[in-house]
């Protein structure tokens, strides 16, 4: 059992992080009373463009951050669109979500000519951290040390984002905006400033996100975050909107996407199966999450 | 005499329909008064104070306040110049604690950027103290009682050094000790210099805690008044045009009677808390019969109504109608048996805002109006027509019911309730937010329901109401049914008696009704 479960443990913390940081930026959207439905195109934005800097710049930290700022950037369009134009939240968010996976594949072909998977040689794989000492506590170091900065930067983030919520001025305001806007606006504060910061922390996390996605790969794969974003969102509601329960909620789809991983190899079944294991867990996860928020609403109502 | 606030000649028209809410209209706000603005509902009492505060922008008129001329372009304003306002419905984030919402905005700081919860929690303690409120500011909102939901309010504006406090109908939804303990802060407040505006239309409150009082009707400021000066009459009569008391006959139940509607130990639970929302309430309400269930929102009267429109399940007991087991089949087969039901939400359960009143009327009935299997939308009109004439709603058939105000709305769930009805009907809260007219109408409908032979259910925290047209009246407190009264025997006790049952400091025990 355990020969194969702590490599599979090991990567569902890998692949956890991308879903994290987004989940963490659709919190602060879905706190304020939006339903951010961008973060899939969001994600894919700062996929791309992060690689793609990294390329030109030669430092993955200055492609990051340029990367970043690029995902900001369009978390800014979708919020004045949304909140100044007063367009509706779920139109808007899809147009970003087609805008990105457009944008993407034509920049890759003006830039690479190349439609398809674009390789960066210059880009070296990311740098593992951790100590001998920490890797060789058993279990728990074989599963959470040696993964790239990303990683841990998220957890870093994860705490800022439950301070951030939970012990500012600034997060009250936030939580004060989804749950009833009349409180702010009746005191002479704008709801909608609040809104627009919260899909600007969106694009900064789905920018630092979406990089972690193509960095780790040192390539750009057409729609490389393959649902990634839509999963986040599901995150959102399965962490029931904490910032911990979301550290769960995305280490369990973590553990399924790295399980359908390990299976294509191992087990002789179909790779479309397979493949579809991540999603339908989603499925599964919202259909039985939904049905114990009834049991409970239906008890306490 | 200083002035607080002086409007000069304000006329404000809604462009969506309009409606000249204000017409030069002129206001004077005395420091250190109370005053009340009173006048029926649509009389544009909430609209001038609305300019006052900064919510609405007027298109003639000068504001001064304190003798110097200002333009009030948003709350913000108003509350730098001093002026604060308690809203009829309350901004409060239920889930935050008392301390929260009182400094959302001004949060005190720690380290620059966290919020200093504890501190927080010091600063608004020492208001609460100050002013002799009954809460504790680390109390979550969600569990507070209505009455000290406002006192958050008013505190939100002592914190931030109001000195002109403009309150939207603050007792609507208070018991009578609330709203005398709210009156007593009232008082301290003006002692303390504070200029106090009440928006209300209940004369009793005006003759009891204002200095004067400021009539509007139509639009149009009729006068200010010492309070000392006029009576009830002479304001009532300012206020409608024409002079109005609520007079409905009582029956005795007769040998005729019977039963319709019986509730039999009835019990409901909620997950997490220990003490049931009902807690094995019985009843039996007859046929020529209101029965009248009274108490103080929050000890049962909502989840009765929940129970009877079949919107929750009872953990234990039976409900019967006419002997049969209604107990938990739900809303729709409940309607099928011939539910009733004017709901104490009008806006949401009640009606459908967006649709038109034409579609709020046939709603649940359009089977009745087929024709070749499609709507028949002539009869359906013709239909609505007959409706509100008769029941003299100022409506269009087509008119989205949401345009309407709120006696308007309810005409209409009342003409669409009272002519489905089979032999029990429900009110609750029926004339919550009702101008005097609007509610006297709504009585006589109640009234003549009753003769006809319907059992009525009227669930209540209006205690004028209850006394003036229940015949039977339970009251309960905490889900338990602590006291019965024939309506005689009630309107002989006074006001402080029931609310002393109201409040659970009396227990009659359980006599059977």
């Amino acid at each position: 059992m355990m020969h194969f479960s702590i490599p599979i443990l090991h990567s569902a913390v890998t692949i956890m992080t991308p879903l994290l940081l987004a989940s963490m930026g659709g919190l602060f959207t879905e706190l304020s009373g939006m339903l951010n439905i961008a973060l899939e195109g969001l994600l894919l934005t700062g996929a791309f463009f992060s690689v793609v800097f990294t390329y030109f710049t030669g430092s993955m930290i200055a492609g990051t951050l340029l990367g970043i700022g690029c995902t900001m950037l369009l978390s800014a369009i979708l919020a004045s669109v949304t909140l100044n134009l007063k367009s509706n939240v779920f139109i808007t968010g899809l147009a970003v979500n087609l805008f990105a996976s457009g944008l993407t594949v034509v920049l890759s072909f003006a830039l690479f000519a190349n439609k398809g998977v674009v390789v960066f040689d210059n880009i070296r794989p990311l740098p593992l951290l951790g100590t001998p000492r920490l890797a060789s506590i058993p279990i728990l170091g074989d599963i959470f040390i040696g993964h790239s900065a990303f990683v841990y930067l998220s957890w870093l983030l994860l705490v800022i984002c439950y301070f951030v919520l939970y012990r500012t001025p600034f997060g009250f305001r936030i939580r004060a905006t989804g749950l009833h806007q009349e409180a702010l606006s009746s005191l002479g504060m704008r709801p909608n400033a609040y809104r627009f910061a919260s899909f600007l922390i969106s694009g900064f996390t789905c920018g630092l996100g979406g990089a972690m996605l193509t960095l780790n790969l040192g390539a750009f794969v057409p729609n490389i975050t393959a649902g990634k974003g839509w999963i986040a969102l599901v995150v959102i509601f399965l962490g029931n909107k904490k910032p911990f329960g979301l550290f769960i909620a995305a280490f369990i789809f973590g553990l399924a996407d790295a399980f359908s991983n390990y299976a294509q190899g191992a087990l002789n079944i179909p790779s479309d199966f397979i493949l579809a294991i991540p999603y339908v867990f989603t499925l599964l996860a919202m259909i039985g999450s939904s049905i114990y928020a009834k049991n409970k609403g239906a008890i306490e109502s | 005499m200083e002035l607080a606030v002086e409007m000069l000649n304000i006329t404000k028209t809604y462009p969506e329909n309009n409606l000249r809410a204000n017409d030069g209209v002129d206001f004077v706000l005395r420091k250190g008064e109370i005053l009340c603005l009173a006048g029926e509902n649509g009389a544009g009492k909430t609209t001038l104070m609305k300019v006052l505060y900064g919510l609405e922008d007027h298109e003639e008129g000068t504001i001064k306040i304190r003798g110097n001329q200002e333009n009030i372009s948003s709350p913000m304003v108003a509350n730098r110049l001093g002026i604060g306002m308690v809203h009829q419905h309350f901004m409060l984030v239920e889930d935050f604690t008392v301390a929260q919402n009182v400094l959302m905005g001004i949060e005190p700081r720690k380290h620059r950027i966290s919020y200093d919860l504890k501190k927080a929690v010091t600063l608004v303690n020492e208001v609460i103290e100050r002013h002799h409120f009954s809460i504790e500011a680390d109390m979550v909102v969600r569990n507070l009682t209505v009455g000290q939901k406002q006192q958050v309010e008013i505190i939100k504006m002592l914190y931030r050094d109001v000195d002109i406090l403009i309150l939207d109908e603050p007792t609507s939804v208070l018991t009578e000790q609330e709203i005398e303990s709210l009156f007593s802060t009232f008082r301290q407040l003006a002692k303390r210099g504070k200029s106090l505006i009440l928006i209300t239309h209940k004369l009793r409150e005006i003759k009891a805690i204002s200095d004067r009082v400021s009539v509007m009707r139509n639009g149009k400021m009729l006068g200010t008044y010492e309070t000392d000066e006029v009576d009830e009459r002479q304001i009532s009569a300012l206020m409608m045009g024409k002079s109005i008391s609520f007079f409905i006959e009582h029956t005795k139940k007769d040998d005729e009677s019977r039963p319709v509607i019986e509730g039999r130990k009835i019990t409901v639970l909620r997950q997490g808390q220990e003490r049931p929302l009902l807690n094995g309430l019985s009843f039996t309400a007859y046929s020529k019969e209101i029965l009248g269930f009274a108490g103080v929102s929050g000890n049962g009267l909502g989840v009765l109504e929940a129970v009877l429109g079949g919107f929750i399940p009872t953990f234990d007991g039976k409900v019967l109608h006419n002997g049969k087991d209604i107990t938990n089949i739900g809303t729709a087969l409940l309607r099928k048996q011939g539910l009733a039901y004017v709901p104490s939400d009008r806006l949401h359960i009640g009606s459908s805002l967006k649709a038109t009143v034409q579609e709020n009327i046939i709603v649940g009935e359009s089977g009745s109006f087929k024709k070749n299997g499609f709507l028949d939308q002539k009869r359906v009109t013709k239909h609505t027509n007959d409706l509100l004439q008769r029941y003299s709603a100022k409506a269009t058939a087509q008119m989205p019911i949401g345009t309407l105000s709120g006696g308007n709305i309810q005409k209409v769930i009342l003409a669409r309730e009272i002519e489905r009805y089979r032999d029990y009907i429900v009110f609750s809260e029926p004339t919550w937010g009702l101008d005097v007219a609007s509610s006297q109408f709504v009585y006589e409908q109640i009234a003549s329901l009753r003769d006809k032979g319907a059992a009525v259910i009227l669930i209540s925290s209006n205690l004028d109401e209850m006394l003036t047209i229940a015949d039977r009246i339970i009251i309960l407190y905490r889900g338990t049914r602590v006291a019965s009264f024939s309506g005689d025997e009630a309107r002989a006790l006074s006001k402080e008696e029931i609310g002393e049952y109201m409040l659970g400091i009396r227990n009659q025990g359980d006599r059977g009704a």
